[in-house]
Order: C-alpha cells, then structure tokens, then sequence
C-alpha cells in the first residue's frame, strides 16, 4: 500500500514538476510578448522579402 | 472566489506600479508606455492584476492550442499556404491583433472579451485548415468539389439546405478579416488593382478584392461562384472582376437596393430561389429544408439571444461593448450564420454572465464611461481597436455598432413556404447593407437607434471613398445639432491606412473631445501616437 502511494507520489510530483517548468516557460514567454517579438522582427520580415520576390500570374 | 482575490490582494498592490489603467489615474504613465515607438510591439505584455492576467494569459494558450490544431490538421497545405498566398503571413499578426483589442480590459469585460474571441480564432484556424487542404492550387483535397465559393456579403445560411456540401465566403480570408489583423495588407492587393487602371477613388474594399482577384491570390476551389451586388454599387464592379478571374460558371445574387418596401421581397425571393435551383444543378444535390431548419434554429437561438444582449446594452451594467461585441457579432453573424453550434454555446455562457452584471449593477471599465456612443456607418477594418481606444481614451463607451443590426428576424422552421420569406429578408439585412443602403431612411434610423439604447453621442464613420455616404454628410449634422447628440464624423479609408492613418482617425475624436466638450483623456499617453508601422 504503502508502495503503490510512494509510486503516486512520485508520479504526481513528476506532473507537478513538468507542469511547473510549462507554465515558468509558456508564461515568460507570454508576459516578455516573446512571440511577437520573434514574428514582427524575423519570421515576418523573412516572409515579406519571399513573397516581393515571387513572380505572380497577374491579369484581369 | 473570494477567498483567492484575499491571497492575490498582496501581490496586486506590490504589482500596482505596473498597471498602465493605474499608471494613469496616478498621472505617472499609462498605455502607450511599454510600447516600441511606431511598430505597435509591446516590450512586455499589460499587467492587469493577478487575476486578470492570468485570464488574458489562459486565453492566449487556449488561442495558441488552436493555432497548433490548425497546422496538425493539415500541415504541408498550411506550410504551402504560407508561402503562397502574402495575405496567410499577414494571419501571424493574430496575437499582437488580440492584445489590441482587449487594452484596458478587466473582470467580466476580460472574460467574455476572449470567449468571443476564442470562437472567432478556433473557428477560423479550421477554416484556413478546411481551405488550404482542400485548395486546388495544392493538388486539392476531398471536399474541393463540394465547395460553394459565395461572396462574402451574401449569408451562408440559405445554403445550408445542401447536405454534404460547404458554403464558402471566397473573401474573408484574403480580405476582410485579414485587414482586420494587419493594416499593410490591404494596400498591395489596391496597389495591384489600381496598377491595372482602377481609379484610385472607389471603395477600398472593393478594390482589395479586385486586387486579390488579379494578383491570383484566392484559395481555388468549388465548381461554381456566387457573386453579388450587395452590399452597394461598387461591389457590383468588384464582383464582375472577380468572376473573370475566378473562371467558373457564375451566378449574381441581386438582391433588392430598397429591401424596406415589401414589394421588393417576392424579386429578391426570386433571386435566392434561382440561386439554389443553380447550386442544385452544377453540384447536383437536391435542396433539403430539413437540413436547412436545423441550421436556422441555431440561428434562430442566437439571434432571441442577441435580442436579450440588446436589453442589456441599454443599461449602464453590460460588461460587453466595443469591439468585443461588434467583431464577435460580425463574425458570428455574416460569416458563421448558424453553421457552428461553438457559438450557440458561447452566447449561452456570455448571456449569463451579462444577467448576472445587470443583478449586481455591475459598472464596466472601473466605472470610467463618461461617453454612451452609437457606431453608425461601416468601420475602418483597418483600426479594429478603434473602439478600445476610445474607451480607454477618452471614456468612450461603443455600446452598439450599426453592423451588429443585421438581420434579427426569427427563421420560421416548419413550413419552408414561410422559411423562404423569412431567409429573404434575413438575407437582404447583411452586414454593410442594413442601414448603409436601401434608401434614406435606413441612414437616418441612426437617431432612433441611439436614443433607444441610451446613447448621447453619435460616432458616424465617414468611408471617404464611399460616394453613396458622402451625399449626407450636412443633413447628418444638422439632425444631429436638432437633436442635441455629440457628433462626430470619424474619417476612414476602409481599408487603405495610407489615406487616413489610425492617428488621423484618432484626431477626429481628440479635436471634438477637447475642442468642443474641453474634456481631459484618461490615459494622456495614448492621445497621440504613432502606430503607422504597427499591424
């Protein structure tokens, strides 16, 4: 019994643990405004210089 | 609850100094504070209490999760997509877009400002998935025949009597609700269209989606088009175009110009009626009215609700108003239409959180209202915070926006002799067309409208490029001065920034507010600014 609640323990620690570190990184990330920093300063720049290049089939 | 707002009580006070709302009551900063000059990227994301924060922080996983559900659901189409189409790199701005929308925004106001939200976000990741997976440009997935591609003026509800096949509104993707999110989007697909000699003076809308239409940059997909002219005489020419491009047999919807006078209603019933008999023939599936019912009464639930919303919003205790309120109801109204029952769930939940705000005489905004305004007029796409701003600005309340009124008729769901009818003249209201055409009296319903839900001033946004409009301008002011409402004309070039800036529209209020009413802003930082490289 006693066994089986040391292994739930630990289970539920290991989930606790995993849960803590999620929320450390997801909640930095969200407060720092990490993702639009990233988009608005690299990914959207990259993909705007991709799409002036393209040859697109314009015609009425 | 209360118990947890005793633990965080601590903590909030420590924090304080953080809060722009605080910052600005105190005269030591506000909004504008954590921003980057110009581009509209915020240094850090707003403080807004424990609570609060954790709220916006929820809903912006529960918005990510269904980001991630979009691109498992079809990554390669999604990941083509992207490097396809320029307006699919304009839909990253979501995030920042959201953030926006909802400065300023606490404890009821908050939470049912991202339950809206979240039902636009998860319902649209599913169908840009839908879309993209099923895009012939791509190789085509399994629905690309049973799409219907449909302007995105015309309702999708009368075409939900074809089982088994899909309403589509062809624009907003490309469009509407991307101009919405990112205001630099636009102006390409008007450069493209006007490099091919349409005139630089016409809606800017319409020229957007002539744009696309050129620049090839619609999704391909169903076997025929559903044009239109709704909802003016622009669309008329925008549709021609886009029916050019899109090459598939084509049917214009013409809906009645005056909807009001019943003598219209047997053409326009007419003209749905041949719709469906066309849908009927090139995709041939029989039309179902079962089918159709189950859909309108979804509808039907929404609207007897949105009714309810209504009575609330005439009082001083809705928590739901702005742009939380008017996206939402756009959205759920012209483009969802009774087809996602998420949305039913939503109202259901919204409308009982408002009845408990009413019970306890809730006041939004910390009390702040200073201003109740009607919206009249289709809005810059390009400012979707406008009505945020105005909140937080200058304590401008946005308590109904004249797109929010689109058809509100309950769909009769038994005898499809009275559904035809019905679906008619639900039809005939869509968004932009209500009370923007179809004679003077839709345009002049403003004042009934305004005084019916307590509002003391009128913000009537001025399209400088919308020719119908333009003609009222002087008859408008004089009504307004007759009837004593603060009023003022809020100029905007739909979708092109470059014409009007965001800044510019700001000045309309900023002039008449301290100029005419010699009021002070709530947060002086965000009185002027520059947000012209911002999405």
């Amino acid at each position: 019994m006693k066994k089986i609640l040391k292994m739930i323990l630990k289970v539920l620690g290991k989930f606790l643990l995993i849960g803590l570190i999620g929320f450390v990184a997801t909640f930095t990330l969200y407060i720092t405004n990490g993702e639009n920093k990233l988009i608005y300063y690299v990914i959207r720049p990259f993909l705007n210089k991709h799409y002036d290049s393209q040859v697109r089939d314009r015609k009425i | 609850m209360k118990l947890l707002d005793k633990m965080v009580a601590p903590l909030d006070k420590a924090l304080e100094r953080f809060d722009p709302l605080k910052k600005a009551e105190k005269g030591t900063g506000g909004q504008r504070d954590r921003y980057y000059d110009k581009t509209g990227v915020a240094k850090w994301r707003e403080w807004r209490g424990v609570k609060d924060t954790m709220v916006d922080y929820g809903a912006w996983l529960n918005n990510i999760l269904s980001m991630v559900q979009m691109v498992a659901s079809a990554p390669v189409p999604i990941l083509k997509g992207f490097w396809e189409y320029r307006w699919m790199g304009s839909y990253l701005g979501t995030f920042m877009f959201i953030d926006r929308l909802f400065e300023g925004y606490r404890g009821p106001e908050l939470q049912i400002a991202h339950m809206n939200m979240h039902a636009i976000v998860q319902s649209l990741t599913k169908r840009i998935a839908f879309a993209l997976k099923n895009d012939a440009r791509f190789g085509g997935g399994p629905d690309t025949m049973n799409i219907i591609p449909h302007d995105e003026t015309i309702t999708p509800l009368f075409l939900k009597g074809f089982k088994g096949l899909y309403p589509f509104p062809l624009q907003t993707l490309p469009e509407f609700i991307i101009c919405d999110i990112d205001q630099h989007i636009e102006p390409y697909y008007i450069d493209v269209a006007e490099s091919y000699g349409l005139p630089a003076d016409v809606c800017s809308r319409c020229a957007a989606e002539t744009g696309v239409a050129i620049d090839d940059a619609f999704p391909l997909f169903g076997r025929v088009l559903l044009s239109t002219n709704m909802p003016c005489n622009a669309s008329e020419a925008t549709s021609m175009f886009q029916r050019r491009r899109y090459a598939k047999p084509d049917f214009p919807i013409t809906l009645a110009m005056q909807h009001n006078n019943p003598e219209a209603l047997p053409y326009s019933r007419e003209t749905l009626q041949n719709a469906m008999a066309f849908v009927e023939e090139h995709y041939g599936v029989k039309y179902d009215w079962n089918e159709f019912f189950k859909y309108a009464r979804l509808m039907n639930e929404q609207n007897t609700i949105e009714l309810e919303k209504w009575d609330l919003f005439k009082t001083p205790y809705s928590p739901l108003s702005g742009i939380a309120e008017s996206l939402y109801r756009l959205y759920s109204w012209q483009s969802v239409n009774g087809q996602e029952e998420y949305f039913n769930k939503v109202d259901r939940k919204v409308i009982q959180i408002m009845r408990r705000c009413y019970e306890k005489k809730y006041l939004p905004f910390g009390g702040k209202t200073r201003h109740r305004a009607f919206l009249w007029g289709p809005s810059a796409v390009y400012y979707t915070d406008f009505p945020t701003w105005t909140q937080n600005c200058w304590g401008i309340t946005i308590v109904l926006n004249m797109d929010s009124t689109m058809g509100y008729n309950i769909i009769n769901t038994e005898d499809p002799e009275i559904a035809m009818d019905d679906i008619t003249r639900f039809t005939e209201k869509a968004c932009m067309r209500h009370h923007a055409v179809g004679g003077w009296e839709n345009i002049n319903a403003v004042w009934d409208w305004a005084k019916n839900f307590n509002c003391d001033m009128v913000l009537m946004n001025d399209n400088i490029a919308c020719n119908g409009m333009l003609g009222v301008h002087g008859m408008m002011e004089e009504q307004a001065r007759d009837l004593g409402f603060h009023f003022i004309f809020i100029e905007h070039d739909l979708q092109d920034s470059r014409t009007v800036s965001r800044q510019d529209m700001r000045n309309c209020v900023n002039k008449y507010m301290s100029v005419v009413l010699n009021e002070k802003p709530l947060d002086p930082t965000i009185v002027e600014f520059d947000d012209a490289e911002a999405y």
